[in-house]
């Protein structure tokens, strides 16, 4: 035989898939072929009572190592439910225990303030009503008054069932910043949502689905209200964007909004600042009291100087 | 015949005696199951075309369970273990479909 004449056999067009093929065409063990053609051929032989005590203890051990194997990965099934059943049960008691302390700290700041302008009104009344007009202004103190309500809720179809409709048919955090940014930009003095008073340092964030404002969690329907006048407050906010978004979001995902005036609102005070500088206040003569020489507003852009008392 | 015999020995004994498994060895117990599933369904072909052969189904059952969680204790060492158990269980699972497609030819002629 000439060594030329030996032609590469032609392989098949998919020989470079052959571990997918050998898995897909050949999916019986092709040791039962093999043993199935010894048998015919008899050549099967050996002593039959050892096989057989052979292949009874060892289909015994594998079915029971994989009955324990089921009966263990279906098990951990009840550890999971009552791990869950802790954690809501912890969740809950957390709750509870946030929202005692928040009462508490709500009269702790309540009994400061009434002792703060105690101490200031006799000492330095000028000082004190500078502090309360920045209380006001950053949202610390409770005010009231004439304002404006924007409520905003999720689509009806998110409300009725909440897993299967469009989750961009919910009120996004995105679309409750645009709506406080535009009274803010209408002239309100002061806003709360769902009655988390915005103080200067405060964020509406998204957290996923769900919007936290100042980092406590708010569930719609959400209510903006903003106390400022409510003729003008309105006039003003509907030429902002946020009001144009208001519509384009009614109208392409169906989230409802209203905007309505409101004769008085109550707005709670977000408490008492966390003093991120203070320095100790040097009684000076009265009609000196420029902006800069207050530090008693906590500032968190103002570099604390040194020999400061914290 | 034997065998099976022997598996529902085996499964009534694992039922009553509940026997546990280490904690090392929970890692593999899915993949070895799902092992022990494509062993059963390529014995019940083999004996829809009567090639079956008990030697063989346990052979193939243990070596099946074995390499599978072999692999997979692998791939934890080497720190892909998830992929390479995503690796045995898709091979694993073609393996059961082309066999059950096969016995349902075999039984219902369809």
């Amino acid at each position: 035989m000439k060594q030329g004449q030996k032609v590469r056999p032609a392989g098949p067009a998919d020989a470079s898939m052959t571990l997918l093929n050998e898995v897909m065409k050949r999916p019986l063990d092709p040791s039962y072929l093999e043993v199935a053609a010894r048998k015919a051929a008899g050549l099967d032989t050996g002593p039959r009572g050892v096989r057989v005590a052979w292949v009874l203890v060892a289909a015994a051990l594998l079915g029971a190592f994989i009955t324990t194997a089921v009966v263990s990965l279906r098990e951990p099934k009840d550890g999971v439910v009552q791990a869950r059943a802790l954690l809501v049960d912890r969740i809950t008691r957390g709750r509870a225990q946030v929202a005692s302390l928040r009462a508490d700290t709500a009269t702790m700041s309540q009994r400061i303030a009434a002792l703060q302008s105690d101490a200031l009104a006799s000492s330095d009344p000028e000082l004190l009503a500078s502090l309360n007009q920045y209380e006001v202004v950053s949202g610390a103190a409770a005010v009231s008054g004439p304002g404006v309500r924007v409520t905003l809720d999720d689509a009806v179809g998110i409300r009725q069932n909440p897993d299967q409709a469009d989750p961009s048919s919910r009120v996004m955090a995105t679309d409750i910043q645009e709506v406080v940014n535009g009274l803010w930009a209408a002239g309100a003095e002061a806003i709360a949502v769902n009655g988390e008073r915005l103080t200067s340092l405060s964020a509406v964030r998204g957290a996923g689905l769900a919007v936290q404002v100042d980092l406590s969690p708010v569930l719609p329907p959400y209510s903006v209200e903003a106390i400022g006048d409510p003729a003008t407050l309105r006039a003003r906010f509907s030429r902002t964007s946020a009001s144009t978004r208001l519509e384009w979001l009614g109208a392409r995902y169906g989230i409802v909004s209203n905007v309505a005036g409101v004769d008085r609102l109550q707005l709670a005070g977000a408490g008492q600042a966390t003093l991120l500088y203070a320095a100790v206040h040097v009684p000076r003569a009265v009609g000196t009291n420029a902006p800069t020489a207050t530090p008693t507003v906590a500032t968190p852009s103002t570099p604390a100087p040194e020999g400061n008392t914290p | 015949m034997i065998a099976l015999i022997g598996l529902v020995i085996g499964v009534v004994a694992g039922l009553i005696l509940e026997p546990s498994v280490p904690v090392v060895l929970q890692p593999y117990l899915p993949i070895a199951v799902v092992a022990a599933l494509d062993a059963l369904f390529g014995a019940l072909r083999a004996l829809l075309d009567g090639l079956f052969d008990e030697r063989v189904f346990l052979v193939s059952f243990l070596s099946n369970i074995i390499v599978a969680a072999l692999i997979v204790f692998i791939g934890d060492q080497l720190g892909v273990g998830s992929q390479l158990s995503t690796a045995v269980v898709v091979v694993l699972g073609i393996r059961i479909f082309s066999n059950v497609a096969s016995i349902r030819r075999q039984l219902f002629r369809a």
